[in-house]
């Protein structure tokens, strides 16, 4: 098979440039709506609480914002799978699988990842400086993600495996949306959480009965008779690499969805 | 073309809608593929375009696996469902979203389609009515100059003269290697334009010839009493009976209703 069949870079340059022309609107009121959302919450809640906002504040506040506004936004992927006039026509476009899927991914999790915070962070420095025009005393108004950084997830004496880990679990809320988008006609988000929800207490039962079965209750384990996890450490690669291997996989089912879709 | 073979389909929790179905079709002909509601047209059609996947058997299309959709499979068939739907945009925008991917997209065939149509550059799509959008796509469809246009009851919704417009355009802007099926069970709308007839009943095909050849077997007259011994099918209509009879010397235009009638109930014209 051509190269040419999977990826080209020219029609994926096409397939931005017709995305672009179709949804310059909406992605110009969908920002303007966010960034009008942004200012308005943060100056609310810095009135309530100027004197003992701080960084800190910025930076839940944005991680909240990131989750719950990535989780929607990503769920809303493979727009053209909700309706099945929409579905034929995107399905019959000239463009590979392989460059509507990257497209779909690059658009609603790499952009996402990358435009928020950054839309975030100028929103919180122009609320920040208006209301300290305002209240002389709140004196905390700037937002600095860098300051911030070292204080969350990325702490110094984080190895690469943990950072990899909580990257992937980031990741994980973010691609199961996108994979439950590419899989679920209606209602994807509330679909996908369903699905998660019965996987993990699928999973719950399955280990209270398995402990409840064999009566382990109470048994401890040694140490060395562990296969592995011995320490933190271990058990953050542990953690890291299920986390990329269920990522991969969820990736690899909506790349399947996408190429078996049937109208 | 197109070749089938033993194609077996059905949707799930049905019975099969397709059993060891084969057929081919050639290019540089407008088929008009008639049958029944729920006789399998659109299925037919979605096999086609690759938007169903058969159970076995093997469909070809332009040399390509349809299922597979591969990109220069995509880019020379054209599929102009019966319901659809357009982004909120004009119509010069979709041209600049959507053209650039037909490599032999016409440009002056789309503008004079569009002026036919009486449809303007600056219209927006979601402001048309469903007819306009209709011809807005059927105009896009000719103008991909696809080597396989498929049209799905492209004159549901069409106005008496955007369906006489269509017929006239459609005639005029095709190619030889081009290959055109239309389903519809308005067959009135298709005569004079269709230059082959495949029929479709209980997911075979029961009937495939071209107008020549039906107009070389048989004639279709009126008389005032239906002559049992010498019609092949008769029908009574208003003032009379319409028959079909074996040919004598005069080649009469094709009656495609009265046909369709014949051969789905049992007729045959061999």
């Amino acid at each position: 098979m051509e190269t040419n069949y999977i990826f080209s870079f020219s029609r994926f340059i096409q397939l931005c440039k017709q995305s672009f022309i179709i949804h310059k609107k909406l992605i110009g009121i969908t920002l303007a709506g966010f960034s009008g959302f942004v200012f308005l919450f943060l100056m609310l809640v810095q009135i309530k609480n100027y004197a003992s906002w701080n960084n800190n504040s910025y930076m839940f506040t944005f991680l909240v914002m990131f989750f719950i506004g990535g989780t929607i936004y990503s769920s809303l992927s493979f727009p053209a799978f909700r309706t099945k006039e929409k579905s034929i026509s995107y399905l019959m476009l000239p463009s590979s699988v392989t460059e509507k899927y990257i497209f779909e991914f690059f658009a609603r999790i790499v952009l996402f990842i990358i435009i928020m915070p950054f839309v975030f962070w100028i929103m919180a420095n122009i609320a920040g400086i208006i209301m300290h025009h305002y209240i002389p005393e709140f004196i905390n108004y700037r937002f600095s993600f860098s300051k911030t950084m070292s204080s969350f997830a990325f702490q110094k004496g984080n190895t690469g495996w943990t950072n990899l880990a909580i990257i992937q679990a980031w990741l994980f809320v973010f691609i199961a949306a996108f994979t439950g988008a590419s899989h679920f006609s209606k209602s994807p988000l509330v679909k996908t959480l369903f699905t998660l929800s019965l996987i993990a207490i699928g999973y719950a039962l399955f280990t209270y009965l398995l402990v409840r079965g064999i009566n382990i209750k109470g048994y401890t384990l040694d140490n060395d008779r562990l296969l592995f996890m011995h320490n933190k450490n271990q058990a953050m690669i542990f953690f890291a690499l299920a986390a990329t291997a269920t990522n991969l996989c969820l990736l690899a089912i909506a790349w399947f969805r996408l190429k078996e879709r049937e109208v | 073309m197109i070749q089938i073979n033993n194609l077996n389909f059905a949707y799930p929790r049905q019975s099969a809608l397709f059993s060891n179905l084969s057929v081919g079709l050639e290019g540089g002909s407008i088929t008009g593929l008639l049958g029944k509601n729920g006789a399998g047209k659109t299925s037919l059609l979605k096999l086609l375009s690759g938007l169903l996947y058969p159970q076995s058997g093997n469909i070809n299309v332009l040399a390509h696996d349809p299922a597979k959709r591969q990109v220069s499979f995509l880019s020379d068939v054209f599929l102009v469902p019966e319901e659809f739907s357009f982004p909120p945009i004009s119509i010069s925008d979709y041209l600049k979203a959507y053209s650039s991917f037909y490599p032999r997209f016409d440009s002056s065939l789309m503008n004079n389609t569009l002026n036919e149509f009486d449809l303007k550059p600056d219209n927006n799509l979601s402001r048309l009515s469903h007819g306009q959008k209709k011809k807005f796509l059927i105009a896009f469809a000719l103008a991909t100059r696809c080597r396989l246009l498929v049209l799905d009851e492209p004159t549901n919704g069409l106005d008496i003269p955007s369906k006489l417009l269509f017929r006239r355009i459609l005639a005029g802007s095709l190619t030889e290697d081009q290959l055109v099926i239309i389903s519809t069970h308005q067959v009135k709308d298709v005569e004079n334009l269709i230059d082959k007839i495949l029929i479709l009943d209980n997911g075979k095909v029961i009937f495939q010839k071209t107008i020549l050849e039906i107009s070389q077997r048989v004639s279709f007259i009126s008389g005032t009493s239906a002559d049992s011994e010498k019609a092949i099918y008769s029908e009574a209509v208003p003032g009379g009976y319409r028959m079909m009879v074996p040919n004598g010397h005069d080649e009469t235009e094709v009656d495609i209703e009265l046909l369709f009638n014949a051969i789905t109930k049992g007729n045959k014209i061999d």
